[in-house]
């Protein structure tokens, strides 16, 4: 039932996902940040199965950091989303693959472009305008087809998030809550409230 | 026979010394100085920055190296050496990160770095590593800065000020003399680059100064900084100079008059 | 090598005759006079580990006897965390055991509650970091410790759900780990199959500035509706409190008596008598009594010829 959206506009990207932990019928809370921001311009959402999500974005967080810190640059959002499918793609070879969906939305500061990319559990790697993981995608695509622009601003993505996330409140029979969302433009990541 | 003491690492002379931990202790003092002090709530790192050769490019060669985001390390000796063991640390680091969640502590990471440099002497087919390091950090939700020092046998310790490297030793001394505990943030830069200059010559373009002044704030000063507070040292030693040669100048003058 | 390795792959997908390899090392064996192969007790996990336990309650004869049937809830509130189990361990449908301790005292500062095995290797864990780091473990440390552990056992069969409580530099902390590798922060968490009727108890009388009398009321009253609910958890209900200086243990209840009787006499928090439905509503009645003037009808229920009642008129159609 996890859901996670990314939107790319005129030099941001937009990035949410529920924030719900659940098992079994239980939402165990709802409040869980399903991201991790990896670096000054990129933000990873992730979703799948339980325990893998973790594990493997703890890695992800941790192996990304170490690259910044060991050569004073942090990978720009192209590279680093190439070796992150790489990560699950060499994974998938093995017994126990990690099972983990993401999409990671950065801002390139070199090219002065937003960047979105979808990547899914079996090494899928896409570069994609807007994009949606789990149930929501079955819904909100069609809606992100029909208004989304390249040169939205900044208030008419955020307006496109909330025709998503209320698409899902009228039309999909689970309540998923309130939605964390984070922005990545040249000033950085910061968390916004819709 | 008697060779083979400091040929094979793992052997004791007869009088009890690891010869290959002595002879990197030797390039240890080879090595350009390194001093680190302490202060009320900041903690700094000065370096002894060979000059850069015309046509090279001055942001290859560093020699204070972030390990975290609140722990800094110089050091001095063979930088090739360094490079391999700063890599070990901030894998550690970032592995101490995802593996309890909390950062290292500096006592933490200190420890970290001695063991490899101890491991590296005991060892077969192994040689010691030619660096002693100073460490300074702040520990997470801690306000106290904390300085530590390594050496290539392994052995590490804490300190309020400390030099490693090339006349280390005249540099300790300037600094047991001047320490006081609890320096302001310019006292404690002062400091550091009052002590190095005891031994750099060539002012303040061959100095580096890593600042920290919290958990993960932690920065490099600028040229312009360094400058501007080798200046007010030069001053004050002018001004102490003069001082001096008056009152020499006085008491020659009263040996005149006496005699 | 290969022979082992073709065991290890669900599908033999090495055909026979690339096998020489493995054939020259049995072709050895039997020269030394070993078993040509003995079976290697990793090489299916899952099966393996069901020889031993007892997931379904099918396998009477297993030796591990897992507790699927339980209520553990545990609260993070203004003044510590209160922790409170049941103790009911059922086996199928036989209450094996009605003493056992789900709680399990890590150290003076930590503990941990138990919904299915594996919690224990925990106390090892945190004694050793203690020792090399002269500093007690964080909670969120000797949570990652146990949910690292049991990710490295996810798809062998291993089913467990706990909460590790303690009290670290960072104040009192609350995680819940689970066989899954599921790690979360949190305030409010209850685990095991009455964890439902637990929440529903719970969740209506949680605030975070809720006194220590209320909170172990709370607690308790929580678990207590879970036995209620579910077969599968009662008998006893253990009631722990984690403060800055450590953790206490608070009280044994019988869950039966609760139903009847509360808690005892002057236990804080307690409104006194029984928490059961019938017993709290004992000489209560939803019976309203017909005021002067109003109908009673007859013997047979409303008479006939009566105006209907305003209540049961249909609203007319849009």
């Amino acid at each position: 039932m996890e859901c996670s959206f990314g939107i790319t506009g005129k030099g941001y990207t937009i990035i949410a996902s529920d924030s719900n932990a659940a098992r079994s019928i239980v939402k165990m809370k709802t409040d869980e940040d399903k991201q991790k921001v990896l670096s000054d311009h990129l933000v990873m959402t992730y979703s799948g199965e339980s325990g893998d999500t973790l594990q493997f974005s703890e890695y992800i967080e941790r192996n990304l950091r170490l690259y910044g810190i060991r050569n004073h640059v942090e990978l720009r959002p192209r590279a680093a989303a190439s070796w992150i499918r790489a990560q699950i793609a060499d994974s998938l070879r093995t017994r126990n693959a990690y099972q983990v969906n993401l999409l990671l939305g950065g801002f390139d500061l070199p090219t002065s472009e937003p960047a979105l990319y979808w990547v899914d559990y079996l090494g899928t790697l896409a570069t994609v305008p807007f994009a949606a993981h789990g149930y929501g995608a079955f819904f909100a695509l069609s809606t992100l087809d029909r208004y989304h622009r390249p040169d939205m601003s900044l208030e008419e993505g955020l307006d496109l998030l909330r025709r998503c996330i209320n698409e899902l409140k009228t039309r999909f029979i689970v309540d998923l809550g309130t939605f964390k969302v984070r922005v990545v433009d040249r000033e950085g990541v910061r968390e916004v409230k819709l | 026979m008697s060779r083979s003491y400091d040929r094979a690492l793992t052997v004791f002379s007869p009088d009890g010394h690891l010869f290959q931990v002595d002879y990197a202790l030797e390039a240890v003092r080879k090595g350009t100085c390194a001093v680190g002090v302490r202060g009320k709530d900041v903690v700094v790192l000065g370096v002894e920055k060979k000059s850069v050769l015309q046509l090279q490019d001055p942001r290859t060669i560093r020699k204070t190296a972030m390990i975290d985001d609140h722990v800094c390390l110089a050091f001095a000796g063979l930088t090739a050496d360094a490079r391999i063991l700063i890599d070990k640390a901030r894998i550690e680091c970032q592995s101490h990160r995802l593996t309890v969640e909390d950062p290292v502590t500096v006592d933490y990471i200190t420890r970290h770095i001695a063991g490899i440099q101890q491991r590296y002497t005991q060892s077969g087919g192994v040689r010691p590593f030619g660096i002693s390091t100073l460490i300074i950090g702040f520990d997470a939700n801690e306000t106290r800065p904390r300085l530590y020092q390594t050496e290539p046998s392994g052995m590490y310790s804490a300190w309020k000020a400390n030099a490693i490297g090339r006349s280390s030793k005249t540099v300790r001394e300037f600094l047991e003399k001047n320490h006081k505990d609890d320096m302001t943030k310019d006292e404690t830069i002062k400091l550091a680059i009052k002590s190095l200059l005891e031994v750099v010559q060539t002012g303040a373009k061959n100095i580096e100064i890593a600042l920290m002044e919290g958990h993960g704030q932690v920065r490099n000063l600028e040229l312009a900084e360094i400058e501007k507070f080798v200046e007010e040292i030069t001053k004050e030693k002018e001004a102490e100079a003069e001082r001096r040669r008056n009152r020499l100048a006085a008491t020659a003058g009263a040996q005149a008059s006496m005699s | 090598m290969n022979s082992i390795l073709s065991r290890f792959s669900s599908t033999n997908a090495l055909p026979a005759n690339f096998d020489n390899e493995g054939g020259r090392q049995d072709f050895q064996d039997s020269i030394n006079g070993a078993p040509a192969q003995f079976d290697l007790p990793g090489t299916e996990p899952a099966r393996f580990l069901s020889q031993y336990t007892d997931v379904d309650s099918s396998n009477p004869a297993a030796r591990i006897k897992l507790q699927h049937g339980t209520t553990t809830l545990a609260f993070r509130y203004k003044g510590g965390i209160i922790v409170c189990v049941d103790s009911r361990a059922t086996a199928g449908s036989y209450i094996a055991s009605g003493t056992v301790k789900k709680v399990i005292e890590i150290n003076p500062y930590l503990l941990g509650t138990m919904a299915g095995g594996a919690a224990d290797c925990q106390y090892w864990e945190c004694r050793l970091h203690e020792l090399r780091n002269k500093e007690r473990i964080s909670v969120a440390a000797a949570s990652k410790y146990l949910s690292n552990i049991v990710y490295s056992y996810k798809g062998m069969g291993l089913s467990m759900g706990t909460m590790i409580c303690g009290w670290d530099k960072t104040g009192p902390a609350l995680f819940y780990v689970d066989s899954d590798g599921t790690r979360l922060k949190g305030d409010v968490f209850s685990v095991g199959s009455g964890s439902t009727f637990a929440y529903g108890v719970l969740d209506q009388g949680y605030h975070w500035d809720l006194t220590d009398a209320e909170a172990q009321e709370l607690g308790r009253r929580s678990i207590y509706a879970a036995t209620h609910r579910d077969a599968y958890s009662g008998n006893t209900i253990n009631l722990y409190h984690v403060k800055e200086e450590g953790w206490e243990f608070i009280a044994n209840y019988d869950a039966m008596n609760l139903h009847y009787d509360g808690p005892g006499d002057n236990v804080p928090g307690a409104p006194g008598g029984g928490y059961g439905w019938d017993v709290r509503t004992q000489g209560l009645s939803s019976k309203l009594e017909a005021t002067e003037g109003q109908q009673t009808s007859g013997q047979g229920g409303r008479f006939a010829d009566e105006q209907p009642l305003t209540a049961s008129v249909q609203p007319p159609q849009a």
